[in-house]
């Protein structure tokens, strides 16, 4: 059966699993750093890096150094880890090198170790331009750290900036919403992601709202939220290009459009995942069993499977369909061998007639309707691809 | 032929929580002071291997009310007995069916032979086990109709409950020998002799008789196999007269065809002899005779007296009657036994195939299971909502549960459920009668007199302090309260007419939280009664959903719809339009909720990261989905369909 190539070119996602405090809302793996000794991590992460770069060996197209808040690593921590980076990979010909930051965790040395190394993005967690809103999120930073961090970054030279945003939250109004979207507008970034606020399992947000502690933003006011955005962002020059992410013409984050495309990606570090071929592993969410488990020489994967046909089909459905562009019928028959039509049967017509669904030769896409309630979508299509008899393979050209 | 006048016996079942509802034939029983009077004096015969003296011979059953350890205490008579090694001898060994043993309860009638050494004499002792659920009361009856008394057994705990009560009467109609006998005394809250003397008082069973055992310890088995062999008489039959057996069971092996386990009152039979099933006016040539020991075990032939079973190249249970009288051909006896009628289906739903089945699966699998087990019926049905499916009755909620476990089980099919409803009698204003299962099979309204609803006389045996309590929920179900009777100073036996729509639901459930756990009950069919019904209907987005609609009394409508649709409205998910849940009765609507739209539902971020846990939210989604039927434009959950078994919280 055609597949992807199994050596690339391939994205790289490193995971630093440390953030200063753990947020009430965030459901990423991370540990307080406190007085904690991050080398042993780091090294294991370096490790990592290199026995996958190793297996792999094809071309790293993007790298996305994550967490956790890369930034909170103490300086000579942070070049170490890069260091090692432009040991393993060519940064030089990399399509994009972006690392997350934290407003207030970036200053001038900082910046200049991010430049000096190749990085060429940097995403920052601003989240809110309120002070209130920020506290309620348990965040760090005040509305006034944002503007200083996108300027320190520029002074050093990053010419790509995104600010993540929230809507949704508790005691937002629409109005506070549009005036977030302002000031990060007014910063002339070349990327917003705009999230809605999600209540993830086993956070301290989500036993606050179970609580009755807090309560969570009208689902109506949310809606009008998320509508604005596209309006207000597009007036700005912002063009929408998945579900939550708005970039200025050329600007997509090109790392995480191999996600959304289901293209090759290698994780490393605590809590990375990667996809290969048909291969998907994620590694363990422990820090000490991380390390212990890479310092014995071996993988610290939590789980690794072989996508069937079936889970192929519903991670296509599940990441594609977030973006403007849609499920790629041609990436579709080359993955499985099958035209998605064939696999879907009426319901793409059925959601087209509902105004939920755009179809082409060559797309299956959501309208702006469509993206309100993607998770219905998602769930008919699936539902559809599981009923169908399989279909005779269709050659690729 | 095989017709008689009967009663129908409801009751039901304390470990399952469900109520269960079967016939009793009180007709269709032979008494025995009648068999035994046309029946001539014993001779003797000849004594060959196999052919007992009938005088060693006792033929007796065990009836209890569930849980009582009547499986348990069959347990000890078969190992006390050398009948069965201890290496054999699994928990239960009458219990064969494997969802007989994991439910913990005897489904169908089963049976032994079981030798027994008494004052230098060797005795047969034929035992055949009963179930204890009343769904399956067809089943004792078949099987007293073959012995000559019962055990009666109580629970040195829990004392005389309503089954006990149904189970002796039984006993009592068909004038068998009875013998309490009080179980489970090794317990430490037993009350063995204050059990007795209720059992006394209830039953009119001598107390100062009753033999005390523990099924679990064995203590009391040597008396009560004693008190078999002195008290239940012999049974008496010519071998030398014309063949006369009563057909009281048959079963399909998956190799031999059918088995028909018979208990022979005249005559005898041997392998190679042409029988002749009388009522079905059918002849078949013997091919093997043998007796349960509990193990079949071929025998050289079966006489007056004796209960065993034969094959005879009978391909299908359709070719038998259960209750038929077996004869030989060349020289037929001239008496037809009384027989039985073949159980009546009063609880009826819908089976669709469920995920990934197919009609036609369902209807093998239903076609195969009903060549095993016929105590159901069913027919093609259709639903606007649901697609093509079965119409299916049964003895009672029990009966349908495990009958719908089988099919899953046994026939590998999903199989999807639609609410129970019992059987109504339609008036026509034409003056013709009908019977309908379905509210959808109501007639249009202007061609109908009256609706008549089955009711039943029920027994509620509960402790003297909750009488109160009963009594209200008795109301409640429009019951109409008959008597009041003390069976011990704190127990008190309470009898009621009721709807039998009103119980199959949930009323066991509630007499149990109302008693504390210690109420029981047991009903029997009653007639069917004029009632104020009318048929509901539920519509879904303005469009009635035909599997919904149920047929209520005027009164308990608007509570009823109500509380249907507040479970229908926790039971459908939120779609992108309102959906307005209404109930109505003809274009009246009496109740109504709506189901809000959702405007927004998306996943605000997914990377790398986060795709196997978000693919394991669509895989169940997906799944979910496959189990809904898209009525209108709304999808709604296999659940939903049973919400009227449940209308309250």
């Amino acid at each position: 059966m055609p597949d992807a190539p199994d050596d690339g070119p391939y994205g790289l996602y490193i995971h630093t699993p440390f953030c200063e405090t753990k947020c009430g809302y965030c459901d990423f793996y991370s540990v307080a750093m406190k007085d904690r000794d991050t080398a042993p991590v780091v090294s294991a992460i370096i490790a990592e890096l290199r026995s996958r770069v190793d297996e792999f060996g094809g071309p790293v197209r993007t790298i996305f150094l994550g967490g956790g808040t890369p930034t909170v690593l103490p300086t000579s921590e942070l070049s170490r880890l890069l260091d090692l980076v432009e040991d393993c990979v060519d940064v030089g010909s990399l399509e994009e090198f972006t690392v997350e930051a934290n407003p207030a965790t970036v200053d001038d040395p900082t910046a200049k170790t991010l430049v000096d190394h190749g990085v060429t993005r940097v995403s920052m967690g601003a989240q809110s331009f309120f002070a209130d809103e920020l506290a309620t999120l348990e965040r760090l930073h005040t509305p006034d750290d944002i503007a200083p961090s996108v300027e320190t970054l520029r002074r050093n030279g990053i010419k790509n900036i995104n600010l993540d945003l929230i809507f949704g939250i508790p005691g937002q109004t629409a109005k506070r919403w549009t005036e977030s979207l302002q000031r990060a507008i007014e910063l002339n970034v070349e990327h917003v992601a705009c999230y809605g606020l999600t209540y993830e399992p086993a956070t301290r947000l989500t036993a606050q709202r179970n609580a009755g502690t807090v309560i969570p933003c009208d689902e109506d006011i949310e809606t009008d939220m998320f509508v604005q955005t596209r309006e207000i962002l597009a007036e700005a020059g912002f063009v929408r290009y998945e579900i939550s992410n708005f970039a200025k013409p050329a600007f997509e984050c090109k790392h995480n459009l191999i996600y959304w495309r289901n293209e090759p990606y290698i994780g490393v570090g605590p809590s990375a995942a990667g996809c290969v071929g048909r291969r998907r592993y994620k590694n363990i969410s422990d820090i000490n069993g991380y390390v212990r488990r890479v310092a014995e020489g071996g993988r610290a994967e939590a789980e690794s499977e072989e996508l069937s046909r079936d889970m192929l089909i519903l991670e296509i459905i599940l990441m594609q369909l977030r973006l403007v562009e849609g499920i790629s019928v041609a990436s579709f028959q080359a993955r499985l061998g099958e035209s998605p039509f064939s696999v879907f049967g009426d319901t793409p017509f059925r959601l087209v007639e509902q105004g939920l669904v755009e179809k082409s030769d060559t797309r299956i896409a959501l309208t702006e309707s469509g993206m309100l309630v993607a998770n219905a979508v998602m769930a008919n299509l699936a539902a559809a691809s599981g009923h169908v008899e399989r279909s005779l393979p269709i050659i690729p050209q | 032929m095989l017709s008689f006048p009967r009663t129908a016996l409801f009751a039901y079942d304390a470990g399952l929580a469900t109520w269960r509802l079967l016939f009793r034939t009180r007709e269709a029983i032979p008494s025995q002071t009648e068999v035994r009077g046309r029946l001539a004096v014993p001779t003797r015969f000849d004594r060959k291997v196999d052919m007992a003296d009938l005088s060693l011979i006792r033929n007796f059953s065990i009836v209890a009310h569930i849980d009582h350890g009547k499986s348990t205490l069959a347990d000890r008579i078969l190992e006390r007995t050398g009948a069965v090694t201890a290496r054999e001898l699994r928990a239960q060994f009458l219990d064969d069916m494997d969802l007989e043993r994991e439910m913990g309860i005897t489904i169908k009638a089963n049976r032994a032979t079981v030798p027994y050494k008494f004052e230098g004499k060797e005795y047969m002792l034929n035992l055949i086990d009963t179930p204890g659920h009343v769904d399956f009361h067809y089943e004792v009856s078949r099987a007293l109709a073959a012995c000559e008394g019962v055990l009666v057994l109580v629970d040195a705990t829990q004392g005389v409950q309503a089954q006990t009560v149904a189970n002796a009467y039984l006993a009592m109609e068909s004038d068998l020998e009875m013998i309490l006998v009080i179980n489970k005394i090794d317990l430490p809250a037993a009350q063995a002799e204050d059990r007795a003397l209720e059992a006394e008082q209830v039953l009119g069973l001598d107390a100062s008789e009753a033999i005390f055992t523990s099924g679990k310890t064995g203590e009391g088995i040597d008396e009560l196999f004693e008190s078999i062999i002195k008290n239940i008489p012999p049974p008496k039959g010519d071998r030398n007269a014309k063949l006369k057996g009563l057909i009281y069971d048959a079963k399909s092996d998956p190799h031999r065809g059918i088995v028909c386990h018979t208990r022979v009152f005249d005559g005898s039979f041997k392998r190679g002899d042409k029988i002749r099933l009388m009522a079905c006016e059918r002849e078949f040539i013997v091919t093997d005779v043998g007796k349960f020991k509990p193990k079949p075990t071929s025998i050289e032939s079966l006489g007056a007296g004796e209960v065993g079973y034969f094959f005879a190249g009978i391909k299908t249970l359709a070719d038998v009657n259960i209750g038929d009288t077996l004869t030989l051909s060349a020289n037929p006896t001239d008496e037809l036994l009384p027989g039985y009628e073949a159980p009546q289906q009063m609880v009826f739903c819908d089976f669709y195939p469920g995920i990934g089945s197919t009609t036609d699966q369902l209807r093998n699998a239903m076609e195969t299971l009903w060549l095993n087990d016929s105590s159901f019926t069913y027919q093609t049905a259709s639903s606007d909502a649901l697609g093509i499916g079965f119409r299916c009755g049964f003895l009672g909620l029990l009966h349908m549960r495990i009958i719908q476990e089988r099919l899953e089980r046994e026939g590998d099919v999903a199989v999807m459920q639609t609410a129970p409803t019992v059987t109504y009698e339609i008036l026509l204003k034409d003056g013709t009668i009908t019977k309908i299962e379905s509210p959808s099979e109501l007639p249009d309204l202007s061609h109908i007199e009256e609706i008549r609803e089955p009711f039943v006389d029920g027994q509620l045996i509960v402790p003297a302090e909750f009488v109160g309590a009963v009594m209200q929920l008795a109301m409640d179900r429009r019951g109409r309260h008959k008597k009041t009777e003390y069976l011990s100073p704190t127990r008190v036996m309470m009898t009621y007419e009721l709807p039998l729509c009103e119980i199959i639901y949930d009323f066991y459930d509630k007499l149990k939280s109302c008693t504390k756990g210690y109420g029981t009950a047991d009903y029997h069919m009653k007639d069917f009664e004029k009632g104020d019904l009318i048929k509901m209907d539920i519509l879904v987005n303005g469009g009635p959903v035909d599997a919904l609609s149920v047929i209520v009394h005027r009164d308990k409508a608007q509570w009823r719809g109500r509380k249907l649709i507040e479970r229908l409205k926790k039971e459908i998910d939120r779609h992108q339009f309102e959906i307005p849940l209404q109930a109505a009765i003809g274009a009246k609507i009496i109740a109504r909720e709506t189901i809000r739209a959702f405007r927004k539902d998306v996943t605000a971020k997914c990377y790398g990261g986060d795709i196997s846990r978000k693919r394991k939210l669509l895989e169940k989604q997906k799944e979910g989905k496959k189990r809904m039927r898209t009525v209108g434009n709304v999808e709604i959950p296999q659940e939903a369909f049973l919400s009227i078994l449940d209308p309250e919280d």
